[in-house]
């Protein structure tokens, strides 16, 4: 489970002296930085292991910013990206924003609206691993259950207000007595206390949706 | 004017012969007419001397009467004392000569013998007078034709002396016979006349005188039977003028003062034609008159001829008057020459009628052969048809006119397929009043009329309401035999502006008299728009590249500040942080810090208004024909590069239409274009050439700026700004045209060399459905 602490800020800038500036910069506020002058090295050198946010320059020779999106989306390279440019305009910002940039800054930016970015993406960053990782352990759990157990608890899951043994009974053409027994395993297995925390578990992970 | 062949002909057929006729009626009627004035003069003539010759005649028995008894008396064979046989003789003379109205015989004694016809008691009457010494006494014996005595009587009262009387004191005076004038007789109150005779003794002395009385009453009947044409009348004068014999015997007879007849002068006569005819003549005299006198008169409106012969002799004392209206001896003359006339007048008609035929049939070869022309020259008949029969002469000129009409139409032919099929307008003008005359179909096309509605157009009707003068100097040039070559501004019937080249000459025929003018017209429209089109771009552009470059050159260098701008805040903020965490922060430091901070996002602030002033131009963005732009920049920078001997070869394909900012573009295909010539300029090299070619691929078009020039500098970046090959560049284009480029959502390159040739290309969108969906959201 990552944290903080083993974040990284991957700096991609053809600009020499922008690299340099911000890696000094971020590195004495605590940030682990790595820096590269291009987008192609970015792509060849990318460790998948790494997680952490992207600080992009929109304006680089042979490939640009919007670019490098596009192949990171493509490579599955689920990394928050704040765009940065010398020259930023409202329609490649929005374009940008709408493929799912945490923000673009013009150049020259102050230091705590970089940092508010940087921290806005590794909440966005940490809230995803998590659900992910939730997701992944309901899945997990699910995948243990019967077969009939896994209808009983996708009945009550997707009808969260009619989870009365009667009504799962008749949906199942099943007595409700035997519902009973399904629902107490389902909740054993799952790890959940209750219905409640079973619907919402799986409504949050995005189970069954 | 000149008359047509057949009115000539009839003419002169009809009027010839009209002539001909009218000339030998005139002929005839005056030389008739004198003919028979002068046989009536002769015929007047002929009568006059008939009646003088019968007059004679009728007085000669008088005359030889008389002379018989006289010479017998004076030899003695009768004895003239003895009264019985004096009246034997005197009885037997008076029986035998009917004309006798009575013969007597006087003597110097007194004595008086008288035998005398007699209507009452007999036959005959005798007077004897004897004188006595004492007196004398008268006895009276009637007697039979076979002298018989039928009763006596004797009259004692009786005086009468014949010495006395005036026949014997004439012949007694001239001793030879004589005439008495006519006198009235007083026993049968009849005309009459007396010849005397005198009887001489040996010694020359008068013994006696002889006398024979003759009625002349019948020399009117005579005259009464003569004719003298129809209306003619003769009349015996006397010298006095009396008329002593006349047609109608009663009007010679007049009362006079005394109560006796006497005869009437001819000025006095109860004839007013005979007044007219001789008035004149008797008061200048009848007894002066020498001869034979002729003359014509007129009288009531007729016209006459009259003579009057003199024949003052011992034979006849008389003249002959004879007057005649001519009317008489012409009338019937004259009634066939107005037959003639008429006759005349009919063969006039007829043969005029004949000529006016035969004019027609000669000249009806003539008149085929002038419609004939007519027709081929309207072109109603073919030439191939058959030639109408006609003369010899008029064949040959009809082979001719047919030959002329055969070319004629074969060039005209040529010359109407040639007007009417040509690829340029064309046009016949009227010289005057600059009607067309007639418009060919591409001249009718490219104004939008029918051939029709053109007919009835003028020049001046197409006129652009702006270029007045258009037709004024086209009239000028036309008349001056000045070509008319001018681009000016017509209207079209949709109201639309037509720009049209017309080139116009104006047609004269030998005389030099102005024909038509034949003008060909060019639609130079289109032209005329793409002239202005580019010469609106090329403003366009100056004032884009104006405040682009300026532009250009602030968006590069906010660029280029703003990464060591971003770099000085991020290092101050660093050095800020830094000395904050130690131990003994220096405020002044930190402040300096700071406001270094604070002083590089001011900078950045700067940049960023300026920015975001010039960002405001861009260009209109919208859809382009992308060939049409190429060609136009092509003809602004052509100057450039002919001057300098440059070829530029561009060849259009079809092309969806670009979307973007069609000057930005163009900007940067004339950027590319002047790096080109510059590159070639400097490389002076033998081919100098520039090949622009453009081509639609994935949803883009991709243009490509050949050139054979010096290459790309390998040391340099060409895209990055401020930095340059060119000695006085400074090293924006290619920066500033990627730009441009990239913010219409294209690329710009440099392709990798070749030998001897340097390749920019850039790529622009297609127009498509998402980018409009793009546009709209």
């Amino acid at each position: 489970m990552p944290d903080e602490q083993n974040l990284t800020v991957f700096v991609i800038d053809d600009d020499d002296d922008i690299r340099s500036s911000l890696s000094r910069a971020l590195g004495i506020r605590g940030y682990l930085v790595e820096t590269f002058s291009s987008a192609r090295q970015f792509l060849d050198e990318y460790d998948k292991n790494k997680l952490g946010c992207v600080i992009l320059d929109y304006g680089m020779p042979d490939m640009n910013g919007l670019e490098l999106q596009q192949h990171m989306k493509q490579q599955a390279i689920d990394l928050p990206i704040i765009f940065i440019t010398g020259h930023g305009g409202i329609p490649e910002s929005v374009r940008a924003i709408k493929e799912g940039a945490v923000d673009f800054l013009e150049k020259p930016f102050r230091q705590k609206t970089l940092v508010n970015c940087i921290e806005t993406a590794f909440g966005t960053l940490l809230e995803v691993q998590q659900l992910q990782q939730s997701y992944r352990q309901l899945q997990n759990n699910f995948d243990r259950l019967t077969n009939r157990e896994k209808e009983v608890a996708q009945f009550i899951v997707l009808n969260p207000s009619s989870t009365s043994s009667k009504d799962i009974g008749r949906h199942l053409e099943i007595s409700p007595r035997t519902v009973d027994h399904h629902r107490a395993r389902v909740l054993e297995k799952m790890g959940m206390t209750s219905v409640t925390e079973l619907v919402d578990q799986c409504v949050k992970a995005g189970l069954f949706l | 004017m000149k008359l047509s062949l057949g009115v000539i002909l009839a003419i002169y057929l009809t009027g010839l012969q009209l002539i001909a006729v009218i000339s030998v009626v005139l002929i005839s009627y005056v030389s008739s007419e004198n003919v028979l004035i002068d046989h009536t003069r002769s015929l007047l003539s002929d009568t006059g001397h008939n009646v003088i010759d019968h007059s004679k005649d009728f007085l000669e028995p008088a005359r030889s009467a008389a002379e018989l008894a006289k010479r017998l008396t004076e030899t003695d064979i009768v004895d003239r004392e003895n009264a019985d046989s004096l009246e034997k003789l005197l009885f037997q003379q008076l029986k035998t000569t009917s004309q006798f109205s009575g013969m007597f015989y006087g003597d110097e004694s007194g004595n008086f013998v008288y035998v005398m016809r007699s209507d009452d008691v007999a036959e005959y009457r005798t007077k004897v007078v004897r004188t006595f010494a004492t007196g004398q006494e008268a006895s009276f014996v009637w007697r039979d034709p076979d002298y018989n005595v039928v009763e006596r009587e004797v009259d004692p009262l009786d005086v009468f002396d014949p010495r006395t009387r005036p026949w014997y004191r004439s012949a007694k005076e001239s001793k030879d016979f004589i005439w008495t004038d006519p006198y009235i007789f007083f026993s049968s109150q009849k005309p009459g006349i007396t010849a005397a005779v005198p009887v001489m003794e040996g010694d020359g002395t008068v013994s006696g005188v002889f006398g024979v009385d003759i009625e002349i009453e019948a020399l009117s009947d005579f005259l009464a039977q003569l004719k003298i044409g129809q209306n003619g009348v003769a009349m015996i004068l006397t010298r006095q003028g009396n008329v002593i014999a006349h047609p109608n015997s009663e009007l010679i007879k007049v009362k006079n003062k005394e109560d006796t007849l006497e005869f009437v002068n001819i000025t006095d006569i109860n004839d007013e034609i005979v007044q007219a005819a001789f008035g004149e003549l008797a008061q200048s005299g009848i007894a002066s008159l020498g001869q034979e006198a002729q003359s014509e008169f007129e009288h009531d409106g007729y016209g006459y001829v009259s003579t009057v012969i003199p024949a003052y002799n011992q034979e006849l004392p008389w003249a002959i008057a004879i007057y005649a209206p001519t009317e008489d001896f012409i009338g019937g003359i004259k009634a066939n020459r107005i037959r003639n006339i008429w006759i005349a007048v009919f063969i006039a008609l007829i043969t005029g009628l004949i000529g006016l035929k035969v004019a027609d049939r000669i000249n009806r070869p003539v008149r085929d052969f002038a419609s004939l022309a007519v027709l081929l020259s309207s072109g109603e008949v073919s030439t191939s048809d058959d030639i109408p029969e006609t003369y010899r002469e008029l064949k040959q000129a009809s082979q001719t006119l047919l030959n002329e009409v055969v070319q004629r139409k074969a060039f005209e032919r040529e010359y109407g397929v040639t007007f009417d099929l040509a690829s340029r307008g064309m046009a016949q003008i009227s010289p005057n009043t600059g009607r067309f005359i007639r418009t060919n179909a591409h001249f009718n096309d490219i104004l939008g009329f029918t051939a029709k509605e053109m007919q009835g157009m003028k020049f001046s009707d197409i006129l652009h309401p702006d270029d007045t003068d258009t037709y004024i100097s086209f009239q000028y040039a036309v008349h001056k035999n000045v070509e008319y070559n001018q681009e000016r501004r017509y209207l079209r019937k949709d109201g639309t502006i037509a720009w049209l080249r017309v080139n116009a000459i104006l047609i004269r025929d030998e005389d030099g008299k102005p024909l038509h003018t034949v003008a060909t017209i060019d639609d130079v429209t289109s032209l005329k728009l793409s002239e202005e089109k580019i010469n609106e771009l090329s403003r366009e552009l100056s004032h884009f590249s104006r405040i682009n470059m300026m532009g250009q050159m602030a968006t590069g260098l906010a660029h280029e500040l703003n990464q060591p701008l971003t770099a000085i805040t991020q290092n101050a903020d660093a050095a800020l942080l830094t000395v904050s965490q130690s131990a003994n922060p220096d405020p002044e430091l930190i402040e300096i810090l700071e406001e270094m901070e604070e002083q590089a996002h001011r900078g950045a602030d700067i940049i960023r208004a300026l920015r975001g002033f010039i960002r405001k131009e861009k260009g209109d963005s919208g859809a382009y024909d992308l060939n049409e732009l190429i060609e136009q920049t092509l003809c602004l920078v052509h100057p450039e590069a002919s001057v300098r001997g440059i070829n530029i070869l561009f060849k259009a394909q079809a092309l969806p239409n670009a979307i973007g900012s069609r000057v930005q573009v163009a900007q940067v295909i004339v950027n590319l274009l002047r790096n080109a010539i510059e590159a070639i300029v400097v490389a002076e090299l033998p081919t100098k050439r520039i090949e622009v070619r453009a081509e639609a691929n994935n949803g883009m078009i991709k243009v490509a700026v050949e050139d054979t020039g010096c290459g790309v500098d390998p040391d340099i970046d060409l895209f990055t700004q401020f930095e340059t090959s060119k000695q006085d560049g400074m090293g924006l284009g290619l920066a500033f045209s990627r730009s441009i480029i990239e913010a219409n959502g294209g690329k710009l390159w440099c392709e990798p060399e070749t030998e001897h040739s340097t390749k920019f290309c850039f790529t622009l969108p297609v127009l498509s459905m998402k980018q409009l969906e793009n546009d709209n959201a």
